[in-house]
């Protein structure tokens, strides 16, 4: 089957302080209907960049798409004009947020902002609106959603808040839903329950849904196939079960060995949470090798002049030199 | 709305005005001045035995404290007392003199903030922008500029060089019996100026304070929210942003009612409108004081009106605060 979204070369620039730097380069993703796709990597690593981008809310100015094309059932998104993006977001696309304690206004009654979601995209009047959105409400889970689409966004808990996001993500049946990291915020049994809401919703809608996440675990239980991204590229890809089982390059294998593993008696007591040391390099001190090198515990003089590109070496497509030469 | 904030605030406000007036009472009795002499002078000389039985008539003899207890007794009957110079009931005289300021204040209020909001809410689209700019400029100025000059200006820009809107007093002589449409847009037009230099100074503080307001607002998540759904932009704006930006607007607009009301008394003074503004400013020339202290005291009421619908409204606005204390 066709891919239902293709980001293909996309490349996004910003206008800073220090210059043009480059948030996101030569990123190329797909996602099929019913699918699943896990973004993962650390903060600044450009995963909700390319959220935003799909999206068209990359802020322009400073931000911008320099090159590449977003395809959703191939119509390219990067010259889709900006009329054609309001119908398109929220109704064949949506995004749920991280933060669903900001991310409702809250002047509104949730069951108006659901509401509103469903006017702009359909033909139906207010009390339908409303109606659809009480139905909603209680599809996601919350209870007595007749008396709840009433209520202002801070009478509810961070749980439900992500609820209601959810409803109203989905509330135009969209193609395609990013979810950027949707349970950050929330605490873990909650954040079990919205996986399954997101899991139940998929199957019913059929939508395919980008999870962006830095957490493994949520990989794991939801996706079908991951990209792993490191300083505004997609460094590994592949199914979630190769990724999580062999991960290649070195930050990937970083990311999977900083799962706290329960049981998995390797140490004893003392054993220590493995991390990943360093951080990610700021944008505009990129330089010309790989952007992992000065944190990676195998990195040989090529990482420091060489950019590797993302090709299928070893297991899966990987973008590492160590990989492809066969010394990692 | 609960009604038990409703009665505490009035509560707050009945206290308050009283300490307006022991204020005021106290305050105009501390200035230089002898009212006895103001009226004596005005009849044409002064003898010892004529200031003694001003003051007798008038009750300036008694003690300071027993005069501001009287005072408060007449005040809590309604009874402002009698001008010294008019020789008319105070509240006779606020009654003539209450609605061509509530018009002007109100006129103001309403135009700086509307235009104050729109000028604010075009600037933070574009922050870098013209508009943006010219709001910037256009605040310090109308911050800067204090509201007589203004309205002298205007003054003499519209009284010889383009003599479209009257710069003197309330209604045309020759339409003072005028009815209906016709006073009322005769009202309106010596109502231009006055309106404008009091709006002036606050429409500036309204623009650059949404402009801020709405910056602030346009960066916070549910406006992405609001335009990952597919609102319009100028549903994002003046829906989304606009609502939550008003709050801090209108708590200024309650705060700045009461200066509106000091500042009404210039342009009142400078444009001859027959408010209660010109009357305080006569009064306090003739040391009238049962009519400056009612004048007051009634602006001061006002002003604690304004405040409390300013504090409902906001309850209105903003669904946080409904049923706290």
């Amino acid at each position: 089957m066709n891919s239902l979204l293709e980001i293909e070369d996309l490349r996004v620039t910003f206008n800073t302080r220090y210059g043009e730097v480059t948030a996101l380069d030569s990123v190329s993703l797909h996602v099929k209907e019913g699918e699943t796709l896990g973004v993962v990597g650390e903060s600044g690593c450009g995963k909700s960049i390319t959220a935003l981008s799909v999206m068209g809310l990359i802020p322009t100015p400073p931000g911008r798409i320099a090159e590449g094309a977003i395809r959703l059932n191939g119509e390219d998104l990067t010259q889709a004009s900006e009329k054609r993006m309001q119908a398109l977001r929220g109704g064949e696309m949506a995004m749920i947020f991280q933060e669903p304690m900001t991310s409702l206004n809250p002047v509104f009654t949730v069951g108006d902002q659901i509401a509103e979601a469903i006017m702009l995209h359909q033909k139906v009047d207010a009390a339908q609106a409303r109606r659809d959105a009480v139905a909603l409400l209680d599809r996601v889970g919350i209870p007595s959603p007749d008396v709840r689409a009433g209520d202002f966004p801070h009478q509810l808990s961070g749980g439900m808040r992500q609820r209601v996001m959810i409803a109203m993500a989905v509330s135009c049946r969209p193609k395609v839903l990013i979810a950027d990291e949707p349970t950050t915020a929330l605490d873990v049994t909650v954040q079990a329950q919205i996986f399954d809401l997101l899991n139940e919703i998929q199957r019913e809608f059929g939508s395919a849904i980008i999870l962006i996440t830095h957490d493994m675990g949520a990989i794991s239980e939801m996706a079908d196939r991951v990209a792993v991204m490191y300083a505004g590229r997609v460094i590994e890809e592949a199914r979630a079960d190769d990724v999580l089982d062999y991960p290649q390059h070195p930050y990937a294998r970083g990311l999977i060995s900083c799962i706290p593993a329960l049981g998995k008696d390797a140490g004893g007591a003392g054993d220590m949470l493995a991390e990943i040391p360093g951080v990610v390099p700021p944008l505009h001190k990129l330089g010309a090798g790989c952007a992992f090198a000065d944190r990676c515990a195998h990195q040989a003089p090529r990482c420091a002049v060489d950019k590797p590109l993302l090709a299928a070496h070893g297991h899966h497509p990987v973008a590492c030199h160590g990989v492809e030469e066969g010394w990692l | 709305m609960n009604t038990s904030f409703l009665l505490r605030r009035l509560g707050y406000g009945l206290l308050l005005m009283l300490g307006v007036v022991v204020l005021n009472f106290l305050l105009i009795r501390l200035a230089p001045g002898d009212p006895a002499l103001v009226i004596a002078g005005e009849m044409g000389g002064a003898t010892q035995e004529m200031l003694d039985s001003i003051r007798e008539e008038y009750g300036l003899n008694k003690p300071v404290a027993v005069q501001l207890l009287l005072y408060i007794g007449n005040v809590l009957q309604g009874d402002l007392g009698e001008s010294f110079f008019f020789n008319q009931p105070v509240s006779s005289l606020i009654a003539q003199r209450v609605l061509p300021t509530i018009l002007l204040v109100i006129t103001a209020q309403v135009l700086s903030i509307v235009i104050g909001v729109v000028l604010g809410v075009l600037a933070a689209r574009k922050p870098n922008g013209v508009m943006s700019a010219f709001v910037s400029v256009f605040a310090t100025i109308g911050y800067a500029v204090p509201v007589f000059w203004t309205g002298i200006m205007l003054v003499i820009l519209f009284a010889s060089i383009f003599p479209i809107f009257p710069v003197e007093g309330m209604q045309s002589v020759k339409l003072r019996d005028a009815s209906g449409l016709v006073k009322a847009l005769d009202i309106l037009h010596h109502l231009v100026l006055p309106a404008f230099t009091l709006a002036v100074i606050y429409l500036a503080q309204y623009a650059r304070l949404s402009r801020a307001s709405m910056l602030e607002v346009l960066g916070s998540d549910y406006i992405r929210t609001a335009r990952a759904k597919g609102a319009s932009p100028r549903s994002v704006l003046f829906k989304h942003a606009l609502r939550n930006a008003a709050l801090p607007i209108l708590t200024v607009a309650g705060l700045q009612f009461g200066n509106l009301i000091s500042g009404a008394l210039l342009v009142e003074t400078v444009f001859n409108w027959p408010g209660m503004g010109r009357l305080a400013f006569e009064s306090i020339l003739r040391r009238d004081y049962p009519t400056i202290m009612g004048v007051l005291f009634f602006a001061s009421g006002m002003v604690v009106v304004a405040n409390i619908l300013t504090d409902m409204s906001y309850r209105l606005a903003d669904p946080r605060l409904r049923g706290k204390g």
